[in-house]
């Protein structure tokens, strides 16, 4: 038992000394989790996900109410954070401020609109005159938002043109008012029943999650990135075996009076107390630095113990099936590259299909993170069994296989 | 010139000795394009959002809902019985779970529940907003009308109210839908109509993506050389600094146009993307983000220690810049201040010149900047990279 504690603490030791794996090991799940957090918005106050300060260019050149009341809801306080419009004089300057990327859309009004949806006295119904939108194809989301905007403020005048000529016709045909009046109470009352009328369907939205504790995006990111470089760290564990076996000085530890399980032990052991290590400081980390709540600590050291097992298995399948220590590198890169996209630490799983869903749970980043979201929307160990118990049979399945093959080779050929 | 050429051939050789390069050349970039350019919901099917939707009430105007949800250009109904849907947004599997409660007959509350931080379930409130607004209309104006009726002169008997309201709905069920369209909506194009395809986003991304980190990883090449003592070789021949650095810098520069071109060719055939439209444009683009991309691998180069390190930094650092320079994400989602101060990175400028090709329909003309900014950022590091080289 002292010799496999000997060779597991020689390698972590071997491991944290090595600053060139350091890099890969604690520098860049920092460094990316960092750039995630920026570029979501985490650090800028500003924490729900998504878009603000849309650049919209309005051009007005309608010389009605309808119009100027468009401008004014787009300019609204409601909106402030929302949109950041500016406007233009004429359309080829707002279409030319969308060509240079400068805006995310254009909003042209043309004249005669509020005429064509309330004719002026005496004239005959024209037709309809349409607002342009002039949307930038690389936002599709900003403009989006700006059109949905539109089609609200649209939706509110139709609602006001329909129900005025509803009311009028109905309390005519009812014998409610005299057909001479019609014209007159018509428009007053459109106005009116378009700014009093309440909703018929309301929405109550609400967010998963507890209530009280609003969800931090950088409890899914965080995680992500650290689950992906921990496959890092066990291949580069594994590659150490190979070294190991390259330079001889296994050959060496076995003629040593070691039984040849032991010294796999003292070597497995190793990779699983470096990568525990690694999530540890990766963990306390950024729970120093950014704040970030990871959820009940039993919970998350018996998650992170599970998790570490599981990479340990594929450490050693990896190390099991390559020939080289520099193959075992670039597998392991690649491996730690489709685990990551597969396991949801760039996009979420939920975008993808039923039967790349089903594939993710081979890697150990897709049931790490769903115990770590967990834990961090407020749950506790029950909530984290299945993945611990699925990490745990991963982990002892690929260890066997790995066992199977070095059996077949033997540990200390070439 | 014929050194330079031979130093290129070496180190091609010394970069494809390992068939696994492969992976990384070419295969694991295409993976990546193709799941993140949704290549798993090609053309025919649906790439709307999906939203579970419980209808317990099985009302008309419940249906009347789920029709206009339907007709949504945004998401896609997905009508489950109450327990599976629950289970399935418990499980992350779909991004928001809409609640029709029994007795929803003449309008209510509807319930919607949405995954905390997701772009998607921002979509689905967006759209069933717009739904119920429109369902809606109609209820609105016939309540109103009937209340503005019963104002003037009350109603003698419950059946004649009701039948004012029919009589109201019905008109203006009729008005909204004969109503004309108000809205136009056009894609800013110049010459050819382009068509956004979040593909596109994916693609351009991950070409620069694995593009970058490879030359960035030029810093190795040097590092090995250096540890290996086979620059101080070198260094006896009649070899200059000049002509060492010209064709290192040279191998490394046509590959990774090889591999740009690969990309590209995968890209328009596989995904049908418009790549092919300014074949000069595109081509301008490439040298000069793989110059850029080379010369701060070769100043790099003066700073790391080993090799390994310098696959490590390559990697760590080509990432983080893909990720800020919108290669990953579309960069309008990004806050103000991101997006400013990624205009630092080469990453940033060579994603906005392949966007402005292949989504913004531009040629030559339209990346000249974004072409101009990475030749100034390859000049300075290139002498950055040039002052500082040690043989030893």
């Amino acid at each position: 038992m002292r010799k496999i504690l000997l060779i597991g603490f020689k390698d972590v030791t071997l491991a944290f000394r090595d600053r060139a794996a350091l890099i890969l090991m604690l520098a860049a799940p920092f460094v990316l989790t960092l750039g995630l957090g920026m570029v979501t918005g985490r650090f800028s106050g500003n924490s729900t996900s998504g878009v603000s300060d849309i650049p919209v260019v309005v051009v007005n050149q309608d010389a009605g109410d309808l119009g100027q009341a468009l401008v004014d809801v787009l300019n609204s306080a409601d909106l402030a954070d929302l949109l950041a419009p500016t406007a233009a004089g004429d359309s080829a300057a707002a279409r030319q401020a969308v060509d240079a990327d400068e805006a995310a859309i254009a909003v042209i009004i043309p004249a005669g609109f509020t005429d064509s949806i309330i004719p002026p006295q005496g004239a005959a119904a024209a037709d309809a005159v349409q607002i342009e939108l002039y949307v930038n194809p690389t936002r599709p989301t900003s403009a989006g938002v700006v059109q949905a905007v539109v089609d609200e403020y649209l939706s509110r005048v139709e609602v006001g043109r329909v129900a005025g000529t509803v009311a009028v016709t109905q309390l005519v045909a009812s014998g409610r008012i005299a057909p001479q009046a019609a014209a007159a109470a018509g428009q007053e009352l459109g106005q009116r029943q378009a700014a009093e009328a309440a909703a018929p369907i309301r929405l109550q939205a609400s967010t998963a999650g507890q209530a009280a504790q609003r969800f931090d995006v950088l409890a899914y990111l965080a995680p992500g990135m650290a689950l992906m470089f921990l496959m890092y760290t066990v291949a580069n564990g594994g590659r150490s075996l190979l070294t190991e076996r390259a330079q001889g000085t296994l050959p060496r530890l076995l003629v040593s009076p070691t039984a040849t399980a032991q010294v796999l032990a003292g070597k497995v052991f190793g990779i699983f107390l470096t990568g525990v290590a690694q999530m540890t400081i990766l963990i306390a980390g950024s729970t120093l630095l950014f704040n970030l709540q990871w959820g009940d600590p039993l919970a998350v050291a018996a998650l992170v113990g599970a998790a570490v097992v599981g990479a340990t298995g594929w450490g050693l399948l990896i190390t099991a099936i390559a020939k080289s220590p520099s193959q075992v590198s670039s597998l392991g890169s690649a491996i730690m590259l489709t685990f990551g996209i597969l396991g949801g630490s760039f996009i979420s799983l939920s975008t993808l299909p039923a039967w790349v869903q089903a594939i993710s749970k081979i890697t150990p980043n897709a049931w790490g993170l769903e115990g770590f979201t967990a834990l961090a929307l407020g749950g506790g160990l029950p909530e984290v069994a299945l993945p611990i118990a699925a990490l745990l049979v991963m982990g002892a399945v690929l260890f066997g296989a790995a066992v199977l093959l070095f059996n077949r080779q033997g540990l200390v050929q070439r | 010139m014929t050194k330079i050429f031979a130093l290129a051939w070496k180190d091609t050789l010394l970069r494809f000795a390992s068939r696994s390069e492969l992976l990384f050349f070419i295969i694991l970039p295409l993976v990546f394009t193709f799941i993140l350019g949704g290549g798993f919901n090609p053309g025919q099917a649906d790439s709307r959002v999906r939203v579970l939707v419980v209808d317990e009430a099985g009302s008309a105007l419940a249906r009347e809902v789920l029709d206009a949800l339907a007709a949504s250009t945004a998401v896609r109904p997905d009508v489950q019985p109450r327990a599976a849907a629950e289970e399935q947004f418990t499980d992350r599997q779909a991004a928001a779970l809409l609640i029709i409660p029994a007795g929803f007959a003449q309008g209510g509350e509807l319930e919607l529940r949405q995954q905390p931080n997701n772009l998607n379930a921002q979509v689905a409130e967006r759209a069933v907003r717009a739904v119920i607004g429109r369902v809606g209309q109609a209820l609105t104006v016939a309540a109103s009308s009937t209340a503005e009726a019963e104002s003037r002169q009350p109603f003698a008997a419950a059946a004649d109210r009701q039948a004012y309201f029919d009589a109201a709905l019905a008109q203006a069920e009729t008005l909204f839908t004969e109503a004309p369209a108000r809205v136009t909506v056009t894609r800013a194009t110049t010459q050819d109509p382009v068509d956004y395809d979040p593909a596109a986003n994916a693609s351009a991304g991950q070409l620069i993506t694995w593009v970058f980190i490879p030359l960035l990883g030029l810093s190795g090449l040097f590092a090995f050389e250096r540890q290996q003592g086979t620059l101080r070789r070198l260094l006896v021949t009649p070899t200059q600094r000049g002509t060492l650095l010209a064709g290192t810098i040279a191998g490394q520069v046509t590959l990774a146009l090889v591999q740009m071109t690969l990309l590209v060719v995968c890209g328009a055939v596989f995904m049908g993307l418009g790549w092919a439209r300014a074949p000069l444009g595109l081509a301008l683009l490439m040298v000069a983000f793989a110059l850029a991309a080379a010369a701060l691998g070769t100043a790099l180069g003066t700073f790391v220690k080993s090799e390994n390190q310098a696959s490590g930094l390559s990697m760590m650092l080509g990432m983080a810049m893909a990720l800020l320079g919108g290669c990953w994400y579309p960069i309008e989602l990004f806050p103000e201040a991101v997006r400013t101060a990624a205009k630092l990175l080469p990453t940033t400028w060579a994603m906005q010149g392949l966007l402005d090709l292949v989504l913004r329909g531009q040629d030559v003309p339209g990346v000249l900047l974004e072409a101009g900014v990475l030749a100034g950022f390859a000049a300075v590091f290139f002498a950055v990279g040039v002052a500082r080289f040690r043989y030893e």
